[in-house]
């Protein structure tokens, strides 16, 4: 296998933008990331996309195809990866190998998302077969319940109280407020949170994240080409894919067996061993994590399962500022999920070219200081989840 | 909606819960070679380390405790079945004594009494009207 860089990166801001087609905000981050990496659009030999599960793509996820045509056919190949929200990183993942193969030497990968408002329709379908409709139809519990009971249950165990929670946000939101392609890029307080309505307790709609339109790309390329371009690269560690564990007690329909596993979303924390062994580091060489914060409750629970954190101390650290970029563990320096809002099957790049940012030293005033080592974490619907480890 | 719609009752689901000699039960299955249960009746064992999936059905409940719980209060769309006006309610991952952890309603007069741990049972009880006013029907869970 070849090592591969990040040549170039770009993004499209987070937020809604109802007058563009995600082609357009797909085609603002690939020029973006072309002209950051100095390649022209022909040298692009194969592109890895995201399937959008909301727009474009032609009602089929052929959102690659689409911003090949835009951009101009060429003939190369397309690689569209269905994930759900891990979808980003699965075709990173893609992307990845195609030049670690050897089979190209620079590859372009994006993803975009245009959001319907209101709650996601994981399924859309009204399928007595489909699990998910069954969900909904026999019980009723879209993502901000199922969120809330995973935190409920860690309330019980460890003694999390809302203003744990609530001293989430308001880290994730003073940082969102320096980032420039954050959606929401204001400071909340404790109790601007507090005060917030309550979705399903535990959370307010401030602990929560929203859905948001946005778009990212990076093109990757191989070492020779790496070392000869004018700008530093930023080199990919490792990138792993994962799914879920039988036995991890998460009933992601109606029911599951309750296990002995203790990491209820098993797929990120394999994911995480997996990209962490691939790329030959402990938790303690990692500088930086950018973690899927659907809520606020995941920046507890992720760190603990992965084995970064002590069980049952998360707070204290985000309660002593451990958690911020001049801290012990910095977790989201972007602002998060809480910042962005969700634009699904976008997102996981977004996260991979935040950390790429960080390494490269340009996340301004929410900058790590000396960041090496970067990790990635996304979860998709269907057990998916990916992790990637980025270095300098 | 009309006198002959409102009296009219469906099963949220077909075959996931039946009323039994011996109360109210769920409709799952087990694999006689790795003790797996499974609700919905599965036709086949997910367990990677079973190597002879042998699916018997089984009926589940009425047994559980609360693992964890949350309580909806504001009004999800359709499928979800509610009541109209809108009243909250809450829902609730049920560990059975079968050994699955079971998604289900829960029947209290205050949604928010329910805690973590405590002891609940199986009901078949309404969850709101459909779009087409029918009363739908579904398994749920009350405290015992």
């Amino acid at each position: 296998m070849r090592e591969v860089a990040i040549l170039g990166q770009g993004l499209h801001p987070w937020g809604k933008f109802e007058a563009q087609s995600v082609t357009e905000l797909c085609r603002h981050a690939v020029e973006a990331a072309l002209g950051d990496a100095g390649v022209k659009w022909r040298q692009i030999e194969a592109v890895a996309a995201a399937s959008s599960r909301f727009s474009g793509g032609k009602g089929w996820g052929l959102n690659g195809n689409d911003i090949v045509e835009d951009m101009g056919s060429t003939g190369i190949p397309v690689y569209n990866m269905s994930a759900g929200c891990a979808a980003g990183a699965n075709a990173f993942n893609v992307g990845h190998m195609l030049v670690a193969s050897g089979q190209h030497d620079i590859v372009l990968v994006m993803g975009g998302e245009k959001m319907p408002k209101g709650f996601i329709q994981t399924s859309g379908l009204e399928d007595p077969t489909d699990p998910e409709y069954l969900r909904q139809r026999c019980v009723g519990l879209p993502g901000p319940g199922f969120w809330a009971m995973l935190c409920r249950q860690r309330m019980a165990q460890h003694g999390t109280t809302e203003e744990d929670l609530a001293a989430i946000a308001v880290k994730a939101h003073k940082l969102g407020a320096m980032n420039e392609y954050a959606r929401f890029r204001k400071e909340f307080t404790m109790d601007d949170v507090l005060n917030s309505s309550m979705v399903n307790y535990p959370l307010r709609l401030y602990e929560i994240c929203p859905v948001s339109d946005g778009a990212a790309a990076v093109v990757l390329c191989s070492k020779e080409i790496a070392e000869k371009a004018a700008s530093k690269p930023v080199w990919v560690a490792s990138s792993a894919v994962a799914t879920a564990d039988f036995n991890d007690g998460l009933p992601r329909h109606l029911a599951c067996t309750i296990g002995p596993e203790n990491a209820h979303h098993s797929e990120a924390k394999i994911a995480v061993r997996k990209a962490m062994q691939a790329a030959g580091v402990e938790h303690g060489d990692i500088d930086l994590i950018e973690l899927q914060d659907n809520t606020v409750y995941y920046e507890l629970a992720f760190p603990e399962e992965w084995g970064f954190i002590e069980p049952g101390t998360a707070e204290q650290w985000v309660a002593k500022g451990d958690t911020m970029p001049t801290g012990k563990l910095p977790i989201n320096p972007s602002g998060g999920f809480q910042s962005f809002g969700e634009a699904t099957t976008a997102q996981a790049l977004w996260q991979i070219v935040e950390v790429a940012s960080q390494l490269r030293g340009e996340a301004g005033g929410r900058q790590v200081p000396n960041a090496k080592i970067g990790l990635a974490q996304s979860l998709g619907l269907g057990g998916n989840a990916t992790a990637t480890v980025l270095r300098v | 909606m009309s006198e002959a719609s409102s009296r009219e009752t469906v099963e949220s689901a077909e075959g996931l819960f039946a009323e039994t000699p011996n109360g109210p039960r769920l409709c799952g299955s087990r694999c006689a070679t790795c003790q797996t249960p499974y609700f919905p009746r599965s036709s086949g064992c997910h367990n990677p380390d079973c190597d002879a999936s042998k699916m018997e059905d089984l009926y589940l409940g009425p047994k559980g405790r609360v693992w964890s719980l949350s309580v909806q209060t504001y009004p999800p769309p359709p499928p979800v079945v509610t009541v109209d006006p809108f009243e909250p309610f809450a829902a609730a991952m049920v560990d059975l004594e079968e050994g699955l952890r079971v998604l289900g309603r829960i029947v209290a007069d205050d949604p928010g009494q329910l805690n973590v741990g405590d002891e609940v049972e199986l009901v078949i009880a309404p969850l709101g009207h459909d779009p087409e006013g029918r009363e739908v029907v579904s398994w749920q869970f009350k405290p015992v």
